[in-house]
């Protein structure tokens, strides 16, 4: 009883809770990763995606509170404490201004577009795995995988060609369209990831049918600083390990000047399923980039090249040879067509995959806080695909892509009441094929667009509207027996957005948009022709495809309170008129090998709609809960039919411990549960090999704290996947009928500021 | 200075947009495939004549079913020395691969399993771990019959062992020959 009061009566004394958010002063826009620290208590928390920071367990008394952030001057503030207080703190902007504008006006130009940013810790947690792995922690983001190594993003059930990626300002041009072809980015050039859902992201291109992912390094850094990280990780389930590192400058004696190198290295082994390992399912990847920028007054100048190579061993037991080797795979229960034991080396089949960028980004600025930028790029992209050896050693799939691009925009003061963005950008793309069997062929585009973008504040309201057009040649080369032929196809066609957010409170706005996306049909989809091994199919391509046009309402309603609730509503449609697909067809196409499925492109119209809800509740000072769910209903609305592979409906919830202490700080434990159901809205009419997966629950389980040694932090994070080792399998995994998900894992990471 | 430092980023946009490559207007020709679209399987009968049998799909995968597929016609209660020739044949020019395949001989069988008729078959190469091959095999026939053999090229990288059912690995060739035993 004594023990009791005693212990109550210490709860009351330091029982108290310091909140709030730190926001940028010129415009009230939260800053993530402001370091707010309490100088006597030597404890820190870095602020999250919304700015938010929090102390618990202080005790009565006065504290000199200082918040910190790269791009603005520190502040030091001193605050009595005598019972729970939320302070915010405004930091005003370190010299150079002219660049923080220019990072909020661009920000500004999805402005009424359901986005999703990742948070830090989402991103911390994620390090070490692929761009489609970090990019599933957002509601309505689901991945389409080929195994255990090859991840696509999907949004909202539509993926490839239709996801446009933005990496670092520059669209991802690669052979995007495959299916089984993962994005050629590595996820440490990045801090900041978005995705914009719904078609909307004007700027970047006509053809977002789906929306657009914008991954963004950090700025580079100002004022004579010099910064390094290093990051490490290990992941025990292929007994994969990761290294990064990174160094950035801006030297004392030039600070106008500064600059950045960053390199990766991943190699894993063989990825084990609960009951047996997956033969040939390592993976490697040697990544680096180097950014220079240049600040002056009238002008600022930055140029990045970057490089990505990738090794990626497919799974043995997957490589049929036709049908009957395929029903053969689907009838074991265990595949037999396997070694079962680990191993790091990589054999045939495998994908080998190098991408290239070269980026020239300059902002002018002119009178009255006016600014044109410009932008121009390079990407050159490789691909090898080799299925098992045959009759020589090279590979089957062998295409060389390079896409040269400029955008020159005009961009208006986005303090105005009327913000603008008006721009030009056009777009050379060439493909040669060198492999020892046709897929796609030879071809030469070229794309130009103009686009106007406009925002307009007024109260409580913001409006946007954009309209873009882009007039698109394709010009293809084919060579039959040593007889050569080219074909020309040409598209023009307008696309647009609009938009409105309504503030209903400071805390509460209320969203609503429609957009018209277009996009032409692509090279595969036109004339491809040919065995496409990984699935055991034979496409065909159909070249009187006429473009897909999307028309995309959505809604969202958003709250976000400091201390309590925080949910997100949306609502999509998105209707597609000429949605091409890729369905089976017969007869089956006969070959020496034996008899292989036959698929054709063909087009319909199809209307996907669905809802993305969370919710997030702070239960108290220590416990915070949190659940989504994400619907999905996609219908081609001719034969009103279910689309084939489509994302089943899912939902998740998670409850997070956080604590801090003298050695361990922002600590936190958190406990997530998935459940994804069964997919049961699929076509009758178009048969699949086996029906989908059964639906399926995963456990996992994450800690993270950052840990101070000596004047050094340390970030470090421990996280079990696949708790339970569930065995499991899913419907838009395309080696559903070989083999199961991979079992337990548990993963290491580790990153260190210096 | 913007004047140009924009002049200077158009030049390179210029060089740049100006470097199309030649070999896009050059393609490759799709009808090559490094695959093999030509069978020969050449029935020796002991003390007796030799015959061939064609399969054949000149433009490879997709394109055209196979163009020939030989009915094979040997005689009852006789024997015969098989040998199997693959070939590749691009823009007209056939080239034979057997080689190739005899290289990769450890990770490849043949298969012949009848279905219909009465014929007992026994491969009679071995690759380097003394394992079954099957280029050359020799055939037992008893009663006459019509039915139809199925032929195939197994393909099975680090899998083989010594008596691998036909199930083992994937396919590389996969055919049913009609056969008429006379």
């Amino acid at each position: 009883m004594t023990c009791l009061t005693i212990f109550q009566a210490n709860a009351q004394k330091c029982d108290l809770v310091l909140s709030g958010v730190v926001m940028d002063a010129s415009n009230n826009a939260p800053l993530e990763k402001a370091v707010v620290e309490i100088k006597e208590l030597g404890i820190k928390f870095i602020t999250d995606i919304e700015g938010h920071y929090h102390f618990y367990n202080l005790c009565k008394g006065s504290y000199t509170i200082v918040v910190n952030h790269l791009s603005c001057d520190s502040i030091k503030y001193k605050l009595t404490i005598q019972q729970n207080i939320i302070q915010n703190f405004k930091l005003p902007h370190a010299i150079n201004e002219l660049e923080n504008v220019s990072v909020n006006a661009k920000r500004d130009l999805n402005v009424n577009s359901i986005k999703e940013v990742l948070s830090s810790k989402v991103v911390d947690a994620t390090r070490g795995q692929s761009l489609g792995e970090v990019l599933s922690r957002a509601n309505g983001v689901t991945v389409l995988q080929t195994g255990s190594t090859i991840f696509k993003p999907v949004i909202h059930g539509l993926h490839s060609q239709r996801v446009l990626l933005i990496n670092n300002g520059v669209r991802l041009e690669s052979q995007q369209w495959g299916s089984d072809h993962a994005p050629e980015i590595d996820p440490f050039i990045a801090e900041k990831f978005t995705v914009i859902k719904g078609a909307g992201a004007l700027k970047y291109g006509n053809d977002a049918i789906a929306g657009a992912v914008l991954i963004e390094p950090k700025a580079l850094p100002k004022q004579a600083q010099t910064n390094a990280e290093f990051n490490t990780g290990y992941f025990s389930n292929n007994r994969q390990y990761v290294v990064n590192g990174m160094i950035e400058s801006s030297p004392v004696k030039f600070p106008e000047l500064s600059y950045r190198v960053q390199a990766t290295y991943k190699k894993g082994g063989n990825a084990r399923t609960p009951n047996y390992w997956l033969h040939n399912t390592g993976l490697q990847e040697i990544n680096y980039s180097g950014a220079v920028g240049l600040r002056k007054e009238k002008y600022n100048t930055e140029l990045f090249v970057s490089s990505f190579n990738t090794d990626l061993g497919i799974f043995i037991g997957s490589h049929v040879g036709n049908l009957s080797d395929l029903q053969n795979a689907i009838n074991a229960s265990k595949p037999t067509q396997n070694i079962d034991a680990f191993s790091y080396a990589i054999g045939r089949p495998k994908q080998n995959v190098q991408h290239y960028t070269v980026k020239s980004k300059s902002q002018f600025y002119l009178p009255n806080n006016n600014k044109v930028n410009l932008l121009v790029s390079y990407q050159k992209n490789l691909r090898k695909e080799f299925d098992r050896a045959m009759l020589s050693n090279r590979p089957e799939l062998d295409l060389d892509i390079s896409t040269t691009m400029a955008d020159v925009n005009f961009e208006t003061a986005p303090t105005k009441k009327i913000s603008s963005n008006i721009g030009i950008v056009g777009m050379l793309q060439e493909n040669v094929w060198a492999g020892s069997r046709f897929f796609i062929p030879n071809f030469r585009t070229q794309n130009i667009a103009v686009y106007s973008i406009h925002n307009y504040n007024v109260n409580n309201w913001m409006f946007d509207a954009g309209a873009r057009f882009d007039y698109r040649h394709l010009r293809t080369y084919r060579n039959k027996s040593d007889s050569i032929t080219a074909a020309n196809r040409t598209w023009g066609n307008a696309s647009g957005t609009l938009g409105a957010t309504y503030k209903i409170t400071p805390n509460f706005k209320w969203l609503i948009n429609g957009a018209y996306a277009w996009r032409a049909p692509q090279v595969n989809e036109l004339y491809v022709n040919g065995l496409h091994h990984g699935t055991s199919s034979f496409e065909i391509g159909n070249r009187n495809l006429r473009s897909e046009k999307a028309l995309n309402f959505s809604t969202q309603l958003k709250y976000q309170s400091d201390s309590s609730w925080q949910f997100d509503f949306s609502v999509y449609n998105n209707f597609i008129t000429d949605f091409i697909n890729l369905i089976p067809s017969v007869p089956a196409t006969l070959t020496l090998r034996g008899a292989y499925p036959t698929f054709r492109y063909v087009q319909s119209n199809a209307v996907l709609r669905g809802i993305d809800f969370s919710v997030h509740k702070t239960l108290n000072r220590s416990f915070m809960a949190g659940a989504k769910t994400a619907l999905l209903w996609a219908k081609n609305s001719d034969t009103k039919e279910w689309i084939i592979q489509m994302p089943s409906n899912r939902i998740e919830g998670d409850i997070t411990y956080s604590f801090a202490n003298k050695v361990l700080q922002n600590a936190a434990i958190e406990l997530r549960y998935m459940h994804v159901m069964q997919q049961t809205r699929i076509p009758v009419s178009i048969l699949d090999y086996i029906p989908p997966p059964n639906a399926y629950s995963l456990l996992n389980l994450d800690f993270s704290s950052d840990v101070l040694v000596g004047k050094k932090q340390i970030s470090v994070g421990l996280t079990v996947v696949n708790l339970l080792n569930q065995t499991y399998r899913d419907y838009m995994n395309r080696f559903r009928y070989f083999n199961d998900e991979p079992g337990r894992s548990i993963n290491l990471r580790i990153k260190l500021k210096l | 200075m913007k004047q140009i430092k924009l002049g200077a980023i158009c030049a390179a946009f210029m060089i740049l947009l100006g470097s199309c490559s030649k070999n896009v207007s050059n393609p490759n020709d799709e009808n090559e495939h490094e695959a093999i679209n030509k069978i020969e399987l050449v029935f020796a009968e002991t003390g007796g004549a030799t015959t061939s049998f064609v399969i054949e799909d000149p433009d490879g995968d997709g394109g055209n079913p196979p163009s020939r597929i030989d009915t094979i016609k040997i005689n009852s209660n006789k024997q015969y020395n098989v040998s199997v020739k693959v070939y590749n044949i691009a823009s007209g020019v056939i080239k034979e691969v057997s080689s190739a395949i005899l290289e990769q001989a450890t990770s490849h069988e043949f298969y012949f399993i009848p279905s219909g008729v009465s014929v007992t078959v026994q491969k009679t190469d071995k690759d380097k771990s003394g394992y079954p091959i099957g280029f050359s095999s020799t055939w037992q026939t008893s009663s006459a019959g019509t039915g139809s053999i199925l032929f195939k090229l197994m393909h099975k990288t680090a899998l083989k062992g010594p008596n691998d059912g036909p199930n083992v690995g994937h396919s590389d060739i996969q055919l049913n020959l009609p056969i008429i035993i006379k």
